[in-house]
């Protein structure tokens, strides 16, 4: 799909609403080098929603809107959560699936997707909560990593239910005390990405949003090795300020504090040979194409 | 009453490449660049106070932005 499939009649054009103008004019679908420089400058894939003042799973949704390599080709599959709250305010493709189904839908997309538009490439990209990959979706979780179903995963690990009130999940840290946790958490934090590592997937990343140049580059990655050779899963921590006693202007301070050396999510990635080997072959295409572009100057 | 970021034009150093606070404002489309006077400016109706845009101002020692009372 091109832009040119979202240009509105012109008869109708006076009774758009403004935000959705701005989207037709100023987006960055189809533009092959999108990334989280164009935010300020553009129209950004995300309208106004409902998530708390200062909530880190907003910045880190707007970093991944700004990233993914393909909007206008791509279908996102959420989940019950915080994050469903913004979902209806996305302008891409999306599916809101029965919390902890997301990967079984995404599968299922998927597949339809590659029979339908078998000569067009089409993203599939999960985006959920802690509690919808780790606890109550992990069998559909695993189950689709262990099929080598070739679509990303990504985790807003806030280490909490956060929408419901503050529940344990699987991701929260051992011993936390969260207001319906009350006595504790007795069990280690679950090794997600490890278990990934070795569930087939390609490609895992753990990180914050803390830096959106990363962000977009294991977002870009994450899409593009499971376009091509198989499951990706990225875990992002977005905590949230309000279950954890945080300030609004707080968030980013705990996501940096969270990536320091030794802390739980430093910056750590896996990757398969083949996959990497993937990747080196874009980035050596991209260099060349960059130097005969220079040459041509 | 709300309570919403400005920006100070005069102390704004987006002419240099500082995009701070585009980057880490968690609302999108809410701060933007004004690309002919090389400044962010605040979208009013999108911004939900929160304070982490000043926060990241001042870390840098810009000071450009305060929170108001509209
Ligand atoms: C099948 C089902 N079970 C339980 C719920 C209740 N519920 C709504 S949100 C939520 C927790 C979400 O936690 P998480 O996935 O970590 O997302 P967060 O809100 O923390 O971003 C639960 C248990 C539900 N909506 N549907
Ligand atoms: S409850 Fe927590 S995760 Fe949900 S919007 Fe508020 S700060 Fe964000
Ligand atoms: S962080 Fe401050 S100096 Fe930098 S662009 Fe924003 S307002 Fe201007
Ligand atoms: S106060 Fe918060 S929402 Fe408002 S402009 Fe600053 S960072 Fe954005
Ligand atoms: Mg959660």
């Amino acid at each position: 799909m091109s832009k040119e499939k979202i240009v509105i009649n012109p008869e109708f054009w006076d009774i758009i609403p403004q935000d959705y103008r701005d989207l037709v004019d100023h987006a960055t679908y189809g533009k092959s080098d999108r990334g989280w420089k164009d935010v300020g400058s553009s129209t950004e894939l995300i309208a106004e929603h409902s998530l708390c003042a200062g909530c880190p799973e907003s910045i880190a949704f707007r970093h991944i809107m700004a990233s993914i390599p393909a909007p206008e080709d791509t279908v996102m599959v959420g989940s019950t959560g915080c994050t469903s709250l913004v979902f209806p305010m996305v302008a891409v493709q999306n599916i809101h699936s029965l919390f902890g189904n997301q990967n079984a839908i995404a599968t299922g997309l998927k597949r339809a997707l590659a029979y339908r538009f078998p000569n067009q490439v089409k993203d599939v990209i999960v985006l959920a909560g802690d509690g919808a990959t780790v606890d109550i979706g992990l069998d559909m979780t695993l189950q689709s990593w262990f099929r080598q179903e070739k679509f990303t995963t990504i985790c807003f690990d806030n280490e909490l239910y956060a929408n419901t009130g503050g529940q344990e999940s699987g991701l929260m840290q051992k011993g936390f005390v969260a207001k319906m946790a009350p006595q504790g958490k007795k069990f280690e934090k679950v090794r997600l990405p490890e278990i990934a590592r070795e569930s087939g997937c390609a490609y895992v990343a753990v990180l914050t949003t803390s830096k959106p140049s990363l962000v977009e580059r294991v977002v870009k990655q994450a899409v593009l090795i499971a376009r091509e050779i198989g499951p990706t899963y990225l875990q992002i921590y977005t905590p949230c300020i309000l279950e954890i006693g945080k300030q609004s202007m707080e968030g980013l301070q705990e996501m940096r504090d969270s990536e320091s050396a030794g802390e739980r999510f430093k910056f750590r990635e896996f990757i398969t040979p083949e996959a990497q080997a993937f990747i080196d072959d874009m980035n050596a295409k991209k260099k060349a194409d960059k130097l005969a572009a220079s040459a041509n100057n | 009453m709300y309570y919403v970021a400005e920006i100070n034009e005069e102390a704004c150093v987006a002419n240099k490449g500082c995009r701070l606070c585009i980057m880490y404002c968690p609302e999108a489309n809410c701060i933007m660049m004004n690309d002919e006077k090389k400044v962010a400016f605040v979208v009013e109706s999108r911004c939900k106070g929160c304070e982490l845009c000043v926060v990241v101002c001042d870390a840098a020692k810009h000071k450009a932005i305060t929170m108001q009372d509209r």
